[in-house]
C-alpha cells in the first residue's frame, strides 16, 4: 500500500518507508507524519518480505529512512534489519525500529545489528508525533556519520 | 581145477557175501543219508527260523538302543534338573542353615532364660523348703515343749500328791504316837513289863522321829524343785510364745516371698508380652517408614511437578500480558487523536467520558505493566553479585527525585554494607519499597524514611523460619507514614491485594508481591509490622554470602 504525501513549503519531501502489519499502527503513523513539520512522503509495505521485495525492485529510488516494526509476520523486524546491513547498497539506510516491547534483551539485540534508533510505540498520539519528529532528524544525522549513534525513544 | 573152481567158489561166495554186506552197508548208509539229509533239512529250517528270530531280535535291539538313547538323553535333562534342584536346595539348606542358626541362637537366648528363671524358681522353691522345714522344726520343738510342760506339770501333780500323803502319814504318825503317849501311859502303869517295852519304844520313837525328819527333809526339797520346776515351765512358755511369733514372722515372710515370686512371673509375662507388642510395632514402624518414604517421593515428584507448572503460569502471564498491551494502547491513541482532532466536535459529556475511558485504559496499561515486572521477576535468570547497597539506594533516590521533593522527604541511610544480591531485582525492591512510603506517607508531617542494614546471626533476629547459625544481611526500611492495622502484615505481600479504594491511593497491588518475590529470589524473608497512623517497618533478611 502506497501513499502520497503533498510537498510542504520548498524542502524536498523526506521519504519514509514504513513496514507494518497492523493497520491501525499504519493509519496512526500517517496522521501522525501529516501533522508534524517535517515535509514527509510515507510508503507503507505489510510485512518484511514486501520490504525487501520492495527494496530490490526500486534500488534507484530507495528511501531516506526506514522505520521497521519489529513482530511482523514472514519474516520479522530483526530478519530484515540483518539483511539491509549486509546487503552492500542498502546497509547505509537509515532504521528506525518500532516495537511494542520495551524489553532490554530486544533493545539490545536490535543495535547490535545496526539499527539506529528503537521507538516504544507511545499510546498518546501526540507523543506518537513527538518521537517520529524526533528520530527523523537523528536517523538522517546518522546517514552521514556512519551510524554511530544510538537513541532509544521512550514516550 | 576143483580146487580152484572149489576155490572160485568159495571165492565167489565171499564175494557175494561180501557184495551182500556191502549192499547191507550202502542201504544202511543209504538210510543213514535219508535221515541225516532230513535232519539236515530240519536244521537248514530251524535256522532259518532263528535267523528270523534273530532278524526280529536285532530290530528288538535297535528299537531298544534308541529307547535307551532316548532315556540317556531325558536322563541327561533329569540330571540337569536334578543339579539344579539339588543347587536350589543346598540354597535352601544353606538360608535353611543360617534360619536354624538364627532360631538355634535364639533358642539358646530362650533357653538361658528360661534356665535363669528356672534356677530363680528353684531358689526361690529352695527357700521355701528351708522354711517350710524351720517351721516344721519350729512347730516340732512347740510340740516337744508343750510335751515336756505337760510331763512336768504331771510330775508337778504327783508330787503335789506325794506330798499329801506324806503330810496324811505325817499325821498318822503323830496320831500313832499321840496313841502310843497314851499306851505309854498305859504301859507305865504296867510298869516293869512295859519299860521294856517303853525302852523299845522310845527308841522306835526316836526312829520314827528320825525318819519325821527326814520326811520334812525331803518335803522341803520337793518344793524346791517343785519351784525350778514352775520357773521351767515359765521359761518354756516364753519360748514357746517366742517360737510361735517367730513361726508367725517366718510364716508372713514365706506368703510374701509367694507373692514377690508370683509377681515376678506376671512381670515376666507382661515383660515377654511388652517385647512381642514392640516388635509388632517395630515391624509396624518399618512399614510405616517405608510408606512415608513412599509419600515423601509423590511429593517430591508433585513437588517438582508444581514447580514446572508454575514456571509455565507466569511464562503464560509473560506473554498473555505482553500481547494484551497491543490493543490497549491503540485503544489510548484513538482516544488521544480524538480528544485532539475532535475536541470542538465533542459535547462537554463526550469529552468526560472519553477521559474516564483513557482513564481506565491509563489503569489497564499499568497493571499489564506490573504483571509483567511481576513475571520477569519471576522467570529471569537469578545472577548473584557482591554490590553495595548504598550504590543502589541512590539510583532509586536519583529516580524518585521528584516525589521525594514533592513529599519533603528525607531518606537517610545508616551502617549500609554490601550484599550478595541479585543487582537489578534489588534495585526494583528498592525502588517499590521507597516509592511505597513516599506514597503511603502522613500529609501533615515529612515523610522520612530510615534504610538500615547489619550482618546478624540468625539465633539472634527471633524468627523462628530463619536458621540460627547462619549469618543474616537484616535490612529494614523505616517510614513515618500512614501505616496500616497489623491484621494486614500478612496480606499486604500477596498479589492484587489493596488497603485504599484506588481514588485515594494509586496502584495495582503488584508492588510489595514483587519486593516479595525479589526476598525470595534471594532465598530470603521478609515481614511488614505496622499500626495505624504510627508508620511503618519492612524487616529484609537474605542470607549473607
Amino acid at each position: 500500500m502506497i501513499s502520497t504525501q503533498p510537498i510542504k513549503g520548498n524542502l524536498k519531501p523526506l521519504k519514509i518507508l514504513l513496514a507494518d502489519d497492523d493497520k491501525d499502527d499504519r493509519l496512526f503513523f500517517s496522521m501522525a507524519l501529516k501533522e508534524i513539520t517535517i515535509p514527509t512522503k510515507l510508503t507503507t509495505v505489510v510485512d518484511g518480505e514486501k520490504l525487501m521485495d520492495y527494496l530490490s525492485e526500486n534500488t534507484d529510488q530507495l528511501p531516506d529512512v526506514i522505520f521497521l516494526d519489529i513482530n511482523m509476520p514472514r519474516k520479522n523486524g530483526i530478519e530484515c534489519l540483518t539483511e539491509i546491513k549486509q546487503n552492500k547498497k542498502l546497509k547505509d539506510l537509515p532504521l528506525i525500529m518500532f516495537s511494542t516491547s520495551n524489553s532490554r534483551d530486544k533493545i539490545g539485540m536490535v543495535f547490535k545489528n545496526g539499527a539506529d534508533v528503537y521507538i516504544h510505540k507511545p499510546s498518546d498520539f501526540s507523543q506518537l508525533k513527538q518521537v517520529i519528529s524526533h528520530a527523523l532528524p537523528i536517523a538522517v544525522e546518522n546517514m552521514f556519520s556512519n551510524g554511530s549513534l544510538k537513541y532509544i525513544l521512550n514516550a | 581145477m576143483a580146487i580152484i573152481k572149489k576155490t572160485d567158489e568159495e571165492e565167489l561166495l565171499i564175494a557175494h557175501k561180501e557184495l551182500a554186506f556191502q549192499k547191507e552197508e550202502k542201504e544202511k548208509l543209504a538210510g543213514e543219508l535219508i535221515i541225516a539229509r532230513k535232519e539236515l533239512a530240519f536244521q537248514k529250517e530251524e535256522k532259518g527260523k532263528r535267523a528270523a528270530e534273530l532278524g526280529i531280535a536285532n530290530i528288538e535291539l535297535a528299537y531298544q538302543d534308541d529307547e535307551k538313547g532316548k532315556r540317556a538323553a531325558e536322563l541327561g535333562i533329569a540330571n540337569i534338573e536334578l543339579a539344579f534342584q539339588d543347587e536350589e536346595k543346598e540354597k535352601r539348606a544353606a538360608e535353611l542353615g543360617i534360619a536354624n542358626i538364627e532360631l538355634a541362637f535364639q533358642d539358646d537366648e530362650k533357653g538361658k532364660r528360661a534356665a535363669e528363671l528356672g534356677i530363680a524358681n528353684k531358689e526361690l522353691a529352695f527357700q521355701n523348703e528351708e522354711k517350710e522345714k524351720r517351721a516344721a522344726e519350729l512347730s516340732i520343738a512347740n510340740k516337744e515343749l508343750a510335751f515336756q510342760n505337760d510331763e512336768k506339770e504331771k510330775r508337778a501333780a504327783e508330787l503335789g500328791i506325794a506330798n499329801k500323803e506324806l503330810l496324811f502319814q505325817n499325821e498318822e504318825k503323830e496320831k500313832r504316837a499321840a496313841e502310843l503317849g497314851i499306851a505309854n501311859k498305859e504301859l507305865l502303869f504296867q510298869n516293869e513289863e512295859k519299860e521294856k517295852r517303853a525302852a523299845e519304844l522310845g527308841i522306835a520313837n526316836e526312829e520314827l522321829l528320825f525318819q519325821n525328819e527326814e520326811k520334812e527333809k525331803r518335803a522341803a526339797e520337793l518344793g524346791i524343785a517343785n519351784k525350778e520346776l514352775a520357773f521351767q515351765n515359765d521359761e518354756k512358755e516364753k519360748r514357746a510364745a517366742e517360737l510361735s511369733i517367730a513361726n508367725e514372722e517366718l510364716a508372713f515372710q514365706n506368703e510374701d516371698k509367694e507373692k514377690r515370686a508370683a509377681e515376678l512371673i506376671i512381670a515376666n509375662k507382661e515383660l515377654s508380652f511388652q517385647n512381642e507388642e514392640k516388635e509388632k510395632r517395630a515391624a509396624e514402624l518399618i512399614i510405616a517408614n517405608k510408606e512415608l518414604a513412599f509419600q515423601n517421593e509423590e511429593k517430591e515428584k508433585r513437588a517438582a511437578e508444581l514447580i514446572i507448572a508454575n514456571k509455565e503460569l507466569l511464562a503464560f502471564t509473560y506473554i498473555s500480558s505482553h500481547d494484551l498491551q497491543e490493543p490497549l494502547r491503540k485503544i489510548q491513541t484513538f482516544v488521544t487523536i480524538i480528544l485532539e482532532n475532535e475536541n470542538e466536535n465533542l459535547s462537554e459529556n463526550g469529552k468526560y467520558n472519553f477521559q474516564r475511558m483513557q482513564l481506565a485504559a491509563g489503569r489497564m496499561q499499568l497493571l499489564i505493566d506490573d504483571l509483567l515486572a511481576f513475571s520477569r521477576v519471576a522467570t529471569t535468570e537469578l545472577k548473584f553479585e557482591k554490590t553495595e547497597l548504598t550504590v543502589i539506594i541512590e539510583e532509586v533516590k536519583t529516580e524518585l527525585k521528584d516525589t521525594i521533593q514533592e513529599k519533603h522527604a528525607t531518606i537517610e541511610a545508616i551502617e549500609i554494607g554490601s550484599a550478595n544480591i541479585i543487582a537489578f531485582q534489588f534495585r526494583q525492591l528498592m525502588y517499590n519499597l521507597i516509592s511505597n512510603a513516599l506514597k503511603f506517607s502522613n500529609p501533615d508531617i515529612a515523610s522520612h524514611i530510615i534504610i538500615d542494614s547489619k550482618i546478624v546471626k540468625g539465633d539472634k533476629l527471633n524468627n523462628e523460619k530463619l536458621s540460627p547459625e547462619k549469618n543474616y544481611c537484616h535490612i529494614t526500611v523505616t517510614d513515618n507514614g500512614i501505616g496500616f492495622e497489623p491484621q494486614f502484615s500478612d496480606r499486604i505481600f500477596e498479589v492484587f491485594q489493596k488497603l485504599h479504594g484506588k481514588e485515594v491511593y494509586t496502584g495495582t497491588g503488584i508492588g510489595l508481591a514483587i519486593v516479595k518475590k525479589i526476598v525470595e529470589n534471594h532465598n530470603g524473608i521478609i515481614t511488614a509490622t505496622s499500626e495505624l497512623s504510627k508508620g511503618a517497618r519492612f524487616d529484609i533478611y537474605i542470607p549473607a554470602a
